[in-house]
């Protein structure tokens, strides 16, 4: 069935497109509180609100991993009867792999956002800015623990609409527009395929200076990468790792940095060993799953050495001198 | 070792002594000898970690050949953020239509070697080849032939025989395992 994803910054109008978007398309809108509801009707009964604690708690973990698993089966459900649009909770990442899907992402300047969440919550400018930056980290540290995903990466969405200079029913017809569109691809004549090799590694730079980063050791190994003129790409795959019967995402991993020429996939941990073990699980999970794919673990010491940080010449440190 | 230390080695780990190595690159040296029999050979060492291997493995050869050097930046944290690999000291000889073996003190990464080979690659060597006296496979990042190796190694940090830390154990003639963590 049709499926619209939408992901949002906090104070983007979010809430109010995805319903927008859903009344104009007659498609079953899907957020937080309807997973709620949803889910208590089928006995499990975990507040959403709750999910984030959960998050925060490593004690949780095993609970956390029920609800979400309860939580991507019962998306995947609804998902087969109804159109849907879904906002929030993951929903790109969960349709990735379903090419009708169409992946939308809500931004919007911090300033913008944090007028309208003044406006609308009635704060003060403090409190506002406070909850908008908390909400965003909670954002951000969902799609990192429960799909290993960068949720910032705006190349995992298919449109990127920018909320600042439009009425939000302006905002949803575009989305509508965008999925008559993505729902019917015509030939595309003059699509990134027809580009020359040359102006494709411009682009090839230019994204590169543009790429957001997890962490700023994922940005050091990048200008590493680029200093030996090796060929990168940030997070382009997903690896589904675990799923249930019916086929159903349980459990996925997205290797940091992908070396086209060396066909290589690199996962860069700067966590103390004994915080790094779900890293590793992962890890092995995928060599176990993926014989193949080439996947490799730098870890906190042998990113140090890369990047010789514990020398004084910074020459010549026994590595490849 | 002599009376006189210039410092103290009790934190290493002797990993392979002066016999070992000493039969090890007479044992390289008869194989490059063989395969480049006839060949005209140009042996390019790369600085500085290089060059004590370099000349006792050149001592080992019995054709003949030349020797050049050469040398590249690395990356680094501090420095060069936006930088690229450079050359800091290029080849004195043409190698077009030469027969090149690479000689490396350590391969790990693979990444400064990686830029080397492709460097020397554009000016059309008769051959390219790549000789180390350690090879650490578990730090490969970016795949490198290396036809002639002395020892293999796991991924542990090693000084000795031309490999530093902070230009410290260059001259120790035995290879061994460092823990820098511990200092």
């Amino acid at each position: 069935m049709g499926v619209i994803t939408i992901s949002h910054e906090f104070g983007c109008g979010g809430d109010t497109i995805a319903r927008f978007v859903a009344e104009k398309t007659g498609f079953l809108l899907v957020n937080k509180d309807t997973i709620a509801r949803g889910l208590a009707e089928h006995g499990l009964d975990v507040p959403t609100d709750r999910l984030e604690d959960l998050i925060e708690d490593e004690e949780n973990e095993q609970l956390l991993r029920q609800y979400v698993e309860a939580m991507h089966e019962y998306i995947y459900d609804l998902a087969i009867r109804n159109d849907l649009v879904i906002l929030g909770r993951g929903g790109s990442v969960l349709f990735r792999g379903y090419p009708p899907a169409l992946h939308v992402r809500l931004i919007a300047q911090f300033n913008r956002r944090l007028q309208r969440v003044i406006k609308l919550y009635d704060l003060n400018t403090e409190t506002a800015v406070k909850l908008i930056k908390e909400q965003d980290r909670q954002k951000r540290q969902y799609y990192r623990l429960v799909f290993d995903v960068n949720w910032n990466n705006l190349r995992n969405y298919n449109l990127v609409v920018n909320t600042e200079l439009m009425g939000l029913e302006d905002a949803a017809d575009i989305i509508i527009a965008a999925y008559r569109v993505h729902a019917e691809p015509q030939e595309i004549k003059d699509g990134p395929g027809s580009v020359e090799i040359e102006d494709r590694l411009f682009e090839d730079a230019a994204e590169t200076e543009a790429e957001e980063f997890m962490h700023p050791s994922e940005e050091e190994f990048a200008r590493m990468l680029d200093f030996y003129r090796i060929r990168w790409e940030y997070e382009p795959r997903t690896f589904l790792l675990e799923w249930d019967s019916e086929g159903n995402v349980l459990e996925a991993f997205s290797p940091d940095f992908y070396l086209p020429d060396q066909d290589l996939f690199i996962e860069l941990t700067t966590q103390k060993p004994k915080q790094a073990w779900k890293k590793n699980r992962k890890i092995r999970r995928m060599k176990d799953l993926y014989p193949d794919v080439n996947v490799r673990l730098i870890d906190k010491k042998g990113f140090e050495s890369l990047l010789k940080k514990h020398s004084i010449d910074q020459d010549d440190e026994g590595e490849e001198t | 070792m002599s009376e006189k230390k210039p410092y103290s080695t009790d934190e290493l780990k002797i990993l392979f002594g002066k016999e070992e190595i000493e039969e090890r690159i007479t044992g390289l040296g008869k194989a490059i000898s063989r395969d480049y029999a006839g060949e005209e050979l140009i042996m390019v060492g790369v600085l500085r970690g290089s060059i004590y291997f370099l000349v006792d493995l050149s001592r080992r050869m019995h054709i003949p050949f030349a020797i050049d050097f050469i040398s590249v930046s690395h990356y680094t944290e501090q420095i060069n953020q936006t930088g690229v690999v450079r050359i800091t000291k290029d080849l004195d000889l043409s190698i077009t239509g030469r027969h090149v073996l690479i000689v490396e003190d350590i391969v790990d990464t693979g990444l400064s070697l990686g830029y080397l080979l492709r460097n020397l690659k554009t000016r059309n060597p008769a051959s390219l080849k790549v000789c180390t006296l350690v090879n650490v496979e578990a730090r490969r990042i970016v795949e490198v032939p290396v036809d002639y190796k002395g020892f293999d190694i796991p991924n542990i940090f090693v000084v000795g025989y031309g490999l530093d830390y902070n230009e410290k154990y260059r001259n120790l003639q035995f290879i061994a395992e460092f823990d820098r963590y511990r200092q």
